[in-house]
């Protein structure tokens, strides 16, 4: 799965590299966080031990480290890649759970608040397309069931 | 200048209606042609959706952006966010045909087609570029001469560069050269380009947030800014709510945060009442009276009621 999510050869590079490290605004603030160990990780193939740990969810998604990269690569593809494997397995902050939840019901992550719009004497907004979005979620939930079956593999 | 839907997106319009209100009072100023259409649903937000279903991300902004290719407009909006994340799913499906034909045999079935043909531009860049800054220059009816204002532009009004080209994303300088524009000092800090940190909230990380929006709220105190200026919600939420949740426990910060469309909508000769300054957490006064007192200015303007509906 590790392979399917990440190029392995780039990040093979970036274990080597590590220019990024010093304007990373987690790595240079938050204790602990340390894309080059969890990079060295998943190079060894054993990347399981971040699944659960909080530091894989503290990577901002700042796209900074893509922009330094003379790979325009980054720490931030790792750090992606490990969450997007630890969601599939159930393991992610209960806000991250609510939010996707919230989306998947409703097509968004608030509704519009409609006292405050009036104090504001802004118009009724537009229609959400929340028919259409729970009908384009069924077809590719459908669609993953069918390729599935046909892979016999589970994509999850 | 091409018609535009705008992309309000969640955040404003279910926490920040009042940003949506200085929004309209400056298209409406600046005569654009803004659409309102039917049908957007979440851009969706990257942290959250990407990271639990990659597919829906892209189906999803893919469909989004579908509804104004095919009435042949483009989209504007004052979120960072959402434009960067319809920007990271377009650039995606144009450089990779095979992805693009799935997403389009999917949304074929609810009568949509995504062809990439809307520009997606963020309310700063499309300001500069599209309004310009001479334009904005004989617009406006006062100036923030004697002000020093910073502009935090938010990694995601300029990065992933490869899908946005909105600025240079290491050293951006429209933002800047719009706060010139409106006469004020353009305040340049160590952490311009540094994450604003809201993403830490959501993922349940509150004092990790919390210790990044101190770290600048700290350097631009330091310097001298009588405001800084956002212009995305989360980087809002972030610098006027938690700054506020931090002056609860004492600390002694207090720096007027005040988004793009306000700092113009003041310039163009509106109060801080009805541009809905007066529902920020961290009060916008100090600001609004140092200019006051600068452009000598009638202090009565500024309503003693300010900050009272700040509970929304
Ligand atoms: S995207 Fe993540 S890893 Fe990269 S610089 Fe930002 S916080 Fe660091
Ligand atoms: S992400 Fe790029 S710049 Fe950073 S350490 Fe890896 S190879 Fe080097």
């Amino acid at each position: 799965m590790i392979k399917s999510n990440l190029d392995l050869k780039l990040l093979e590079k970036c274990a080597g590299c590590g220019a990024c490290y010093s304007i990373c605004p987690s790595c240079v603030i938050i204790p602990g966080y340390d894309p080059r160990e969890v990079i060295k990780d998943i190079l060894a193939g054993e990347f399981d031990k971040w699944l659960d740990s909080k530091h894989i969810w503290q990577c901002l998604e700042c796209h900074y480290c893509l922009e330094m990269c003379y790979q325009h690569y980054g720490f931030e593809n790792a750090m992606t890649a490990l969450r997007t494997i630890a969601t599939k397995r159930g393991k992610y902050p209960p806000q991250v759970k609510r939010g996707w939840d919230m989306f998947a019901k409703s097509s968004r992550l608030g509704e519009p608040a409609m006292p405050a719009r009036k104090k504001f004497g802004l118009p009724e907004p537009k229609a959400s397309g929340k028919d259409e979005f729970l009908k384009l979620h069924e077809l590719v939930l459908k669609a993953r069931e069918a390729e599935a079956k046909k892979t016999g593999t589970d994509r999850g | 200048m091409k018609d535009f839907a705008v992309f309000w997106g969640c955040t404003i319009q279910a926490r920040f209606p009042f940003l949506e209100k200085s929004s309209r009072i400056v298209f409406e100023d600046f005569e654009l042609p803004y659409k309102e259409i039917d049908g957007f649903t979440c851009c969706p937000e990257k942290s959250l959706i990407d990271n639990v279903d990659h597919e829906m991300f892209v189906v999803t902004a893919a469909r989004n952006v579908a509804l104004a290719d095919e009435k042949g407009i483009d989209i504007v909006s004052p979120c960072t966010g959402c434009v960067s994340n319809l920007a990271t799913v377009k650039g995606e499906l144009e450089s990779n045909p095979k992805e693009k034909e799935t997403v389009n045999n999917l949304l074929k079935e609810i009568g949509r087609e995504f062809d990439g043909s809307a520009k997606l531009s963020h309310l700063v860049p499309f300001f500069h570029d599209s309004v310009g800054v001479h334009k904005i220059k004989q617009t406006i009816k006062k100036n923030f001469e004697g002000m020093k204002i910073s502009a935090h532009y938010g990694c995601h009004m300029i990065r992933p560069s490869h899908a946005l080209r909105n600025d240079d994303p290491i050293d951006p300088v429209k933002y800047d050269n719009l706060i010139r524009a409106l006469g004020a000092e353009a305040v340049e800090t160590d952490t311009k380009l540094m994450c604003c940190g809201q993403g830490l909230d959501r993922v349940d990380q509150h004092d990790n947030a919390l210790h990044m929006a101190r770290m600048k709220l700290k350097e631009l105190i330091a310097a001298g800014a009588d405001a800084l200026t956002v212009c995305c919600p989360s980087c809002f939420l972030q610098f006027d709510n938690n700054q506020f949740l931090m002056m609860r426990e004492g600390e002694k910060l207090g720096l007027p945060v005040i988004y793009f469309t306000e700092l113009l909508g003041l310039a163009l000769g509106h109060t801080a009442e009805e541009l809905g300054l007066t529902a920020h957490r961290v009060s916008a006064e100090p600001f609004l009276k140092k200019w006051a007192a600068l452009t000598g200015d009638n202090q009565t303007e500024i309503n003693d009621g300010l900050n009272a509906v700040g509970e929304l």
